[in-house]
């Protein structure tokens, strides 16, 4: 059996309050699995304990029970972050730093060198396209161009597992699509995604799988396809149907113990809407 | 190979390289926080004063000199220091640039030495700037006044001459400027390391300021309390565990004031330097280790 991502037994973290003699108990008895290759969701409202989790498999803060492995080492240990690129929620890095320095230097903390850094550097600045903006210091980037630069320090050592905290929060419709891309990408090239978010139509989009934490306690997880799908209703898109097969089909159904629930023109969505209106603009 | 042992190999426990890409990316945070107008201030401030300082005879002239540019240099590095190392740590939390330095394979401990080795850079920099500054004053005025004295004595004896001039070198410059410079260094490397130690756990950076000026004042004054309560309480064992706990906490600060005694012209001795020097390297030592063992227990 190969080792999970991220695999985590009996995780509990109680943060104390400091003179109160009653504690917060930000994650309870978590057990969760993360498959290699697979994009997983860890959704839930604010403060329902899934940065922390995040945290804990860091080794930024230590777990008041239980264990978290990546890859199958102890996630306490040093080591196991050579695996992993992590991306936190609203990231400042150092304003001073141009796009590319702040990636070698990102790069040089991996231990990264020489021609292979600087090659790995254009390589991920091409990728995220922030090629144009590489000698821009970031005190002059846009929140999704800063988050673009951070999923690109998050790959600098070519990790295998990527945890994102919140990847498209704040950031504008089209930067969003972007990092969307991006994490589908990855997932094409093998890399295990571990996001935590609470935009669920994005997550529905992108994730495998998905676990629904509330109050610190998972309380859903499965594929998104059985998780949200509804046992006993189908759905049909038709395309260039006349009225009257519509109305055929219709009757067709009331004929049988079949019941139709709602008959409408299908719609695109508010966001595909605003890329079409704001992407491709012919200049006038 | 397994891709688990591929890693195991790849990965340092302690990597040099680590380190040295947080040192200078330190060093290049605290340049752009314009600290250097500190240094452009002690220039003012030197050359301001020897054009002051004209109107007194030579020695007093290159006493005075020597004492507000050793005691400028002194108060400067150690104002540098705490005020440099009070923000780093504090603020990488703030802007959480720390969450994604430490979810590399970076220990604590290398973040930590880093950071502290890109202060104790900078105000190695700050500390050889400030010398070459006072030393290219100090030479050009011995310059003036030997040429003055020159033109003055044009007319007397050879040997008269000469001790004039023997006179003016050797209340300019002297050897023993130099341990000074290198005490007033280690000096601020202390407080710098005592600032990071306060900064692991303090939550502001004005309580790490104001811990840390409490204890530049209490650190001066500590030696005087130290002989006080040994001559009123005797010395004991409970008393000396217990001096021993305030030298920890406020240390002896006014043990590396040599100033006072290369500006009245004493030698200072190779053993009160060696001396000097180790307690500095001892305490800068010993703050890092606390500092790191806070640090390692740190929530983020």
């Amino acid at each position: 059996m190969t080792d999970a991502a991220v695999a985590i037994r009996g995780l509990t973290k109680i943060f104390p309050v400091p003179l109160h003699r009653h504690s917060i108990v930000a994650v309870r008895d978590l057990n969760l699995r993360v498959e290699p290759g697979e994009v997983y969701g860890l959704l839930g409202p604010n403060g329902s304990g899934k940065s922390t989790t995040l945290k804990i498999i860091l080794g930024l803060v230590s777990p008041s029970r239980g264990r978290t492995e990546i890859f199958g080492r102890d996630s306490r240990l040093v080591e196991s972050r050579e695996a992993v690129g992590f991306l936190p929620e609203n990231p400042y890095f150092y304003k001073y730093l141009s796009g590319e320095e702040t990636l070698r230097f990102f790069g040089r903390l991996c231990r990264l060198g020489g021609a292979r850094l600087k090659n790995r550097t254009d390589e991920l600045l091409e990728l995220v396209g922030l090629t144009k903006a590489r000698k821009r210091r970031l005190g002059t980037y846009s929140k999704g161009m800063l988050q673009r630069i951070g999923l690109a320090q998050a790959l600098i050592h070519e990790p295998k597992l990527l945890v994102l905290d919140e990847p498209t929060a704040g950031v504008d419709p089209a930067g969003s699509r972007q990092i969307r891309d991006l994490i589908v990408d990855l997932k094409r090239h093998g890399i295990t995604v571990l996001l935590s978010s609470h935009l669920l139509a994005q997550a529905q989009e992108i994730c495998d799988r998905v676990g629904i934490l509330a109050d610190g306690v998972l309380v859903r997880e499965g594929r998104l396809e059985e998780l949200i799908a509804i046992e006993n209703q189908t759905e049909l898109v038709v395309a260039n149907a006349s009225s009257g097969l519509v109305d055929e089909i219709e009757s067709l159904i009331n004929r049988s113990n079949a019941k139709l629930i709602e008959r409408r023109r299908s719609t695109t969505t508010l966001e595909k809407l605003f890329l079409d209106a704001t992407t491709e603009r012919p200049e006038s | 190979m397994s891709n688990e042992t591929a890693t195991s190999a790849r990965h340092r426990v302690f990597s040099f390289a680590r380190v040295c890409a947080i040192t200078a990316n330190t060093l290049t945070e605290l340049t752009r926080l314009k600290v250097f107008y500190v240094l452009l201030l002690f220039a003012l401030l030197l050359i301001g004063s020897s054009i002051f300082m004209a109107q007194f005879t030579f020695q007093q002239e290159f006493q005075i000199l020597k004492d507000v540019s050793l005691g400028a240099m002194s108060i400067f590095t150690s104002l540098l220091a705490i005020v440099a190392t009070a923000q780093l740590i504090p603020r990488d939390i703030e802007d959480r640039t720390v969450y994604t330095i430490l979810a590399k394979p970076v220990p604590r401990l290398e973040y930590l030495l880093g950071k502290i080795a890109g202060v104790l850079l900078l105000l190695a920099i700050s500390t050889l700037v400030m010398s070459a500054v006072f030393l290219a004053v100090l030479y050009m005025r011995e310059q003036s006044v030997l040429h003055m004295t020159l033109r003055q004595m044009s007319a007397a004896p050879r040997e008269q001459i000469d001790d004039a001039l023997r006179a003016i070198r050797s209340s300019a410059l002297n050897i023993d400027i130099f341990p000074g410079i290198i005490i007033i260094y280690l000096k601020a490397c202390l407080l710098a390391t005592l600032t990071l130690f306060v900064s692991t756990f303090a939550t502001t950076n004005i309580f790490t300021v104001v811990v840390m000026v409490f204890i530049y004042f209490i650190g001066h004054l500590q030696a005087t309390a130290r002989e006080y309560w040994l001559h009123e309480h005797g010395s004991g064992w409970v008393t000396r565990v217990f001096l021993a706990i305030v030298a920890l906490l406020f240390p002896d600060l006014q043990a590396f004031n040599l100033v006072d005694d290369i500006v009245a012209g004493a030698a200072i001795s190779l053993g009160l330097f060696l001396k000097t020097a180790l307690l500095g390297i001892f305490y800068t030592t010993i703050y890092t280790l606390l500092a790191a063992f806070v640090f390692y227990a740190k929530e983020l």
